[in-house]
């Protein structure tokens, strides 16, 4: 042991030492990268399992079926003649339907506002007390009028509610059944969970009129199709990247695959062969879409209340009908029936990479882990730099001989210098307030005003570097390198303090950042080469936030063939942010972009130039 | 037994060991009998009232007297003497007991049966007015009771401790006629379990009470399978003691079970009662929609109205009446409007009442008796003729729920609403919290609905006393009013203790239960009658229970993170505890340690002999201390 500390402490003051963490931080990246990759195999993911027994998915007789199928065909008679009406008079009829079954009903209207466009509706919702219970606990059924693409939920809602008169006939639920229909499908299902748990602005969303006990789970029904069906496709992002607890994810998926026999897809992957491609291909497409922590649907506002939520969408050409969506929907509710408790499993972190394979938190968290410490990992090595004396400015710099080099040198090779924090504070602090800025812009205009902001905002963020460095070298106040040495160091600490954080909330958002970020770990000033300054340049500006948002925003989505353009990704964003409160912008404008500005100026930097007015004087 | 054997003790005491209805029924008729004819001992009833949406309600009455001081001379007869020797033993004056489950309705089915003084909220509810000098007598004796009734009613009434123990002070006044109502030795004590769930091992013991069990009379139609499967349904026992104006105190039991039955559920065959769809031919069908074809149906209201008779729902007829009832009391007895028509077994006697709303049967004891409600002929036209007695609005309408969310904070929002469109309602709202659930008093307020501000005035007097952690829940008694045809919002915020981790109950997850808020309405006139007593509980209603979720542990997770950081530690922090501690220096410039230094001594001490001593004698020393070194 006293040897390996000796050596240990001669290895600290070895400069050789110094120049070890780009190369770590180039390896935590690699190998967190590749630690991603190696997920989808077998030896690192597992296959699902139900963790609380109580649900016992697929072991009970699901009975709807029979005549609640021509009790369906009217319903959907009733359902079709209300296409194109208005929400109040759809809302008129389901009430209607609702109160003829003898459920209590409710209604709430809500306004949103984003963009300068006005989201207002009302939804409607109708309580089955459950016949013997207390209102202690309740489940939802989910059926929005339209569906996320604005499709109308031609079956949904007809199904829906002639489970609603299946259901008031069982005797069984020990929790009130709530059957909510919104007139869309992220901001109505928001207003009405929030004003369920009081945390709605009663100015612009409505207060329910009527209440049950504490939602233990919701399942939300998107069936837009009218012809036979062939497999269910679970919907299951939550906002912010929140999962459901995969427990519901799995009992949906033993009574749909396991009972029902029906194929069951996620990630609208149609297909899965579960091979190591489509396995890698399913949780790239859920991390992107956790990344982006938009709501997918409307079971994704239930999520940050702790409630578990998916939504079922039917897709394929076979041989499933309604009644086989319904009785899936009826096996699962049975499932939620019997819980006696929340769901509380640690089930809330997981990347599915196929319907029945996972990979846990423990096992891919490292991954983004890495990352995020490669910054903080430069951050330190940039700090211990910026307190040792700078041995090759001075021996370049200056004029004078090695030996005399040596003299200054050598006498206290290992004693910090004094750190001048004061600038590279400010300089990193302003960088970080301005994120507030492009926050505010792009959450705050109306829609017509969003491209030009944009385009103005990325040429003004493209122009900032270099007014603030020139800033930094104007005749009075010059920066040394010592002085970068520490903005760099404060900003990466920053990064990969905000970066290790997010990781537990948000895998795949800090996951993605950390990678677009990855350059700035090893951009530094170059007054030398003007080839290396200008080929960091250029990497640096096509991995800037504005870029990375205008290329995503030109790429064709996951299942469409042309992107949706920047005004729809900028108006979503929006949205998103305004009604169902998703902080990827805050990431993006709060913590990414500062950093990028930071590296940009520290690649223009020209460090030394006042060392040199300091010593001349 | 002969009826002229002379002494009355001896006859009692034998009525007592001999539990047939029939020996009691030679007894009651014994001429010698002290106990005397002159007022009915015990007397049963079954109202049954259809109510809308395909419900009914049937309410279940028994009623049994004996006398104070046949109690006193523990001369059971009626009174079941099981829970006579508790009551006795524990000092009880007056005792009440709920069991209930499910929830009352109001909005469709109006007003609650006996105004809402024969129910409790969701589990099990108890209040008692005990005879003790000190409240630690008291709670001593309320010790005692509960944990005998817990035995009697196979309740977990045992679990009632002192933290769900509350003494109410403006909510409960007795019911019967004390002496000395007001007296200092009067103590009333309030307990409930709001997640006990009540079910057919609490029926049992309900039915062993009665005189004639559940073998004959109205309370043979009482079965487990129908009772619990309700949509609500309560069980009370009252016992207090009653002195009329003319003659001896006598004391009181009354059991009543009021159930609220979906007719179609009941009327589902016992070997099959899964709600399969039935046949597509036998849907009842709305075929004026245009769709309407052989495989399109649309439903017609299930609210309409079915017939059904009292075996399709009870599963049997009532057998007989039971012989021990008092006859001038009918024993069945049913509120429907006067133009229905009501079929009865054969040798029953109906009885309209004048009102047109109800009407009386009566029937001979041995027969067994059937009501059949045919269902109503369908009307068309304008004229709409009701089929069920329109039910009374209820004086007030309550809705408790939470508000907030996370783990740390919540608040409680009660809706109240009074629909009367001219009278104000004036009512105590009593809150029994649990003492993890720390409200913040200044945080309560009322609020009207569609009025800007707070509107504090409408409280009038508040009783509060605060929870002491571990020992006593939080009791909140609120005495407010709600102006005619308005809604109150009353309002407050609570924090969220967090329990030691032995607290938490197997199922954590699940949540907390809060107990019911119980409001008892006060009656208006507020003069009339003999003093608090009239003006007392006019109408009583709970509201539901609440899940409170207190922040609960990863169970798991400590155990995981235990492991993880005892490991941690021992590795990295005991390594480098080590090193810090440690001072290194080169071993040949450390003292010298323990042997070494031992045997140097030694060495020195056999050196200095050897040169004192001769030398030619050195070599074998020496080889010996070389023998000594070695060891």
């Amino acid at each position: 042991m006293p040897r390996l500390l000796a050596s240990a402490l001669s290895l600290r003051r070895d400069p050789r030492l110094l120049k070890l963490p780009p190369y770590l931080s180039l390896l935590c990246i690699v190998v967190g990268v590749v630690w991603l990759f190696l997920l989808p195999l077998d030896d690192y993911s597992r296959r699902t399992y139900i963790s609380e027994n109580a649900l016992l998915p697929g072991q009970v007789h699901t009975y709807f079926g029979g005549s609640d199928q021509n009790v369906f065909r009217a319903y959907k008679h009733e359902t079709d003649e209300l296409a194109g009406k208005g929400n109040i008079e759809v809302n008129d009829k389901l009430e209607s339907i609702a109160k003829g079954l003898g459920l209590k009903v409710g209604r709430q209207n809500f306004t949103y506002s984003s963009a300068g466009n006005t989201h207002s509706g009302q939804n409607i919702y109708a309580i089955l007390q459950a016949p013997r219970g207390d209102a202690t606990e309740a489940i939802v059924l989910v059926a929005a009028w339209k569906n996320v693409k604005g499709e109308l939920n031609r079956s949904g809602v007809p199904l829906v509610l002639t489970l609603a008169r299946y259901f008031k006939r069982w005797s069984l639920w020990s929790k009130d059944i709530i059957f909510l229909f919104t007139p869309d499908s992220i901001a109505g299902p928001q207003a009405w969970v929030d004003a369920y748990h009081d945390a709605h602005d009663s100015s612009r969303v409505a207060s329910l009129p009527l209440k049950s006990g504490a939602l233990q789970g919701a399942i939300a029904l998107d069936y837009t199709r009218e012809t036979r069906f062939q497999s269910v496709h679970i919907v299951y992002d939550g906002v912010n990247g929140q999962l459901p607890n995969l427990d519901l994810i799995n009992s949906v998926n033993h009574v749909a695959g396991g009972q029902m026999g029906m194929g069951v897809a996620i990630q609208e992957m149609w297909k899965h062969s579960n091979s190591y491609h489509d396995r890698l291909q399913t949780m790239l497409r859920g991390m992107l879409k956790q990344g982006l922590g938009l709501a997918s649907g409307p079971h994704s506002s239930f999520i940050p209340y702790h409630v578990d939520a998916v939504t079922l969408q039917p897709f394929g050409e076979g041989w499933q009908d309604e009644m086989a969506i319904g009785r899936v929907i009826e096996g699962t509710f049975r499932s939620l029936n019997n819980l006696l408790e929340h769901l509380h499993q640690s089930f809330f972190f997981y990347l599915l990479m196929q319907r029945e394979r996972f990979v846990s938190i423990g096992t891919y968290l490292p991954s983004a882990m890495l990352v995020a410490a490669n910054f903080t990992i430069m951050a330190i090595a940039l700090w211990v730099k910026s307190g040792q004396p700078d041995v090759q400015e001075i021996i370049t710099e200056k004029t004078k001989t090695a030996e005399e080099a040596e003299k200054i040198v050598s006498p206290n090779p290992h004693v910090a210098s004094e750190r001048d924090l004061f600038l590279p504070l400010v300089l990193v602090a302003v960088c970080q307030f301005l994120g507030v800025v492009p926050l505010y812009l792009f959450n705050h205009l109306s829609e017509s005003a969003l491209i030009p902001a944009f385009v103005l905002f990325s040429v003004l963020s493209s122009i900032l570097p270099f007014l603030l460095s020139n800033l930094l070298h104007t005749s009075t106040t010059s920066t040394t390198a010592q002085q970068y040495h520490l903005i760099r160091s404060f900003s990466l600490l920053l990064l990969g303090m905000f970066l290790s954080s997010l990781a537990t909330l948000n895998f795949s958002l800090a996951f993605f950042v950390g990678l677009f970020s990855a350059p700035l770990t090893f951009v530094r000033p170059c007054p030398n080469s003007s080839t290396l300054k200008w080929l960091s340049m250029v990497v640096l500006y096509v991995l800037s936030p504005t870029t990375v948002v205008l290329v995503a925003s030109m790429l064709p989505g996951l299942d469409e063939k042309v992107g949706c353009g920047l005004g729809e990704v900028l108006r979503q964003a929006a949205f998103a942010w305004n009604v169902t409160g998703t902080y990827t912008p805050v990431v993006v404008w709060c913590v990414w972009w500062p950093a990028w500005i930071v590296g940009v100026v520290s690649v223009l930097g020209r460090p030394g130039a006042g060392d040199k007015k300091v010593k001349k004087a | 037994m002969r009826p002229s054997f002379p002494s009355s003790f001896l006859l009692s005491l034998l009525s007592l060991l001999c539990f047939s209805p029939y020996t009691a029924i030679a007894n009651a008729s014994s001429p010698a009998d002290s106990i005397s004819n002159s007022r009915s001992d015990y007397h049963e009833q079954l109202i049954l009232r259809p109510l809308p949406l395909s419900t009914l309600l049937a309410s279940f009455n028994f009623r049994s007297n004996t006398s104070l001081s046949a109690f006193e001379a523990h001369n059971f007869r009626f009174f079941p003497r099981s829970l006579g020797q508790i009551l006795e033993h524990a000092g009880t004056r007056e005792l009440h007991l709920r069991f209930s489950l499910g929830r009352w309705d109001a909005e469709s089915w109006g007003a609650r049966p006996w105004n809402g003084a024969r129910e409790g909220g969701t589990g099990v509810e108890m209040w008692a007015w005990l005879e003790a000098d000190t409240d630690e007598e008291a709670d001593r004796k309320w010790l005692t009771l509960t944990n005998a009734l817990s035995g009697l009613f196979c309740a977990s009434l045992n679990f009632i401790d002192s933290t769900r123990t509350t003494r109410p002070v403006m909510s409960f006044q007795p019911e019967g006629n004390h002496i000395d109502a007001n007296a200092t030795n009067m103590h009333l004590l309030y307990g409930v379990l709001p997640h006990e769930v009540v079910c057919t091992e609490n029926l049992t013991p309900f039915l062993k009470l009665l005189p004639c069990k559940g073998k004959a009379g109205i309370a043979s139609l009482l079965d487990g399978h129908k009772l619990f499967d309700s949509s609500w349904q309560t069980m009370a026992i009252d016992i207090r003691p009653v002195c009329p104006e003319d003659g001896e105190c006598v004391l009181q039991i009354e059991q009543s079970i009021d159930m609220v039955l979906d007719i179609d559920r009941s009327k589902r065959p016992r070997d099959n009662p899964i709600p399969r769809p039935p046949p597509a031919h036998e849907m009842k069908c709305n075929t004026s929609k245009p769709y309407h074809a052989h495989d399109t149906c649309f439903p017609t209201d299930s609210a309409a109205n079915q017939d059904w008779s009292l075996s399709q729902i009870f599963g049997k007829p009532i057998k007989g009446t039971c012989p021990l009832t008092d006859p001038t009391v009918s024993p069945v007895c049913i509120q429907v409007p006067g133009s229905r028509v009501v079929f009865a077994s054969e040798g029953a006697i109906e009885k309209k009442n004048p009102d047109q709303t109800s009407r009386c049967f009566d029937f001979p004891a041995e027969n067994e008796f059937e009501i059949f409600l045919p269902a109503p002929e369908a009307q068309d036209g304008s004229v709409v003729i009701e089929h069920v007695v329109k039910p009374e609005t209820p004086l007030l309408y309550a809705e408790r729920s939470f508000t907030g969310h996370g783990q740390e904070r919540g608040g409680v929002q009660t809706i109240l609403r009074n629909p009367s469109p001219n009278q104000e309602v004036e009512f105590i709202y009593m809150e029994s919290l649990p003492w993890f659930m720390r409200i913040y008093l200044h945080t309560i307020s009322a609020r009207v609905d569609g009025q800007p501000g707070k509107a504090d005035s409408l409280i009038q007097e508040v009783y509060y006393r605060p929870a002491v952690d571990r020992a006593r829940g939080t009791q909140l008694e609120v005495r407010m009013t709600v102006p005619p045809a308005s809604t109150v919002f009353l309002t407050y915020d609570f924090e969220k203790s967090i329990l030691r981790y032995t607290e938490y109950p197997p199922d954590a997850n699940r949540g907390f239960d809060v107990a019911a808020a119980v409001i008892t309405i006060l009656n208006k006139d507020k003069s009339g009658g003999n003093g608090r007593n009239s003006r007392f509980a006019a109408y009583n209603l709970r509201t539901t229970t609440l899940l409170c979720n207190l922040p609960t542990p990863d169970f798991s997770m400590p155990y995981n993170v235990i492991i993880f950081t005892s490991t941690a530690i021992a590795l990295a922090f005991g390594g480098m505890f080590n090193i810090l501690v440690r001072r290194f220096v080169a071993a040949n410039e450390g003292p010298e340690s323990g042997l070494k230094k031992g045997v140097n001594k030694l060495k020195a001490k056999v050196a200095g002999i050897l040169k004192k001593g001769k030398k030619e004698s050195a070599p074998a020393v020496a080889a010996e201390v070389e023998e000594k070194k070695t060891e």
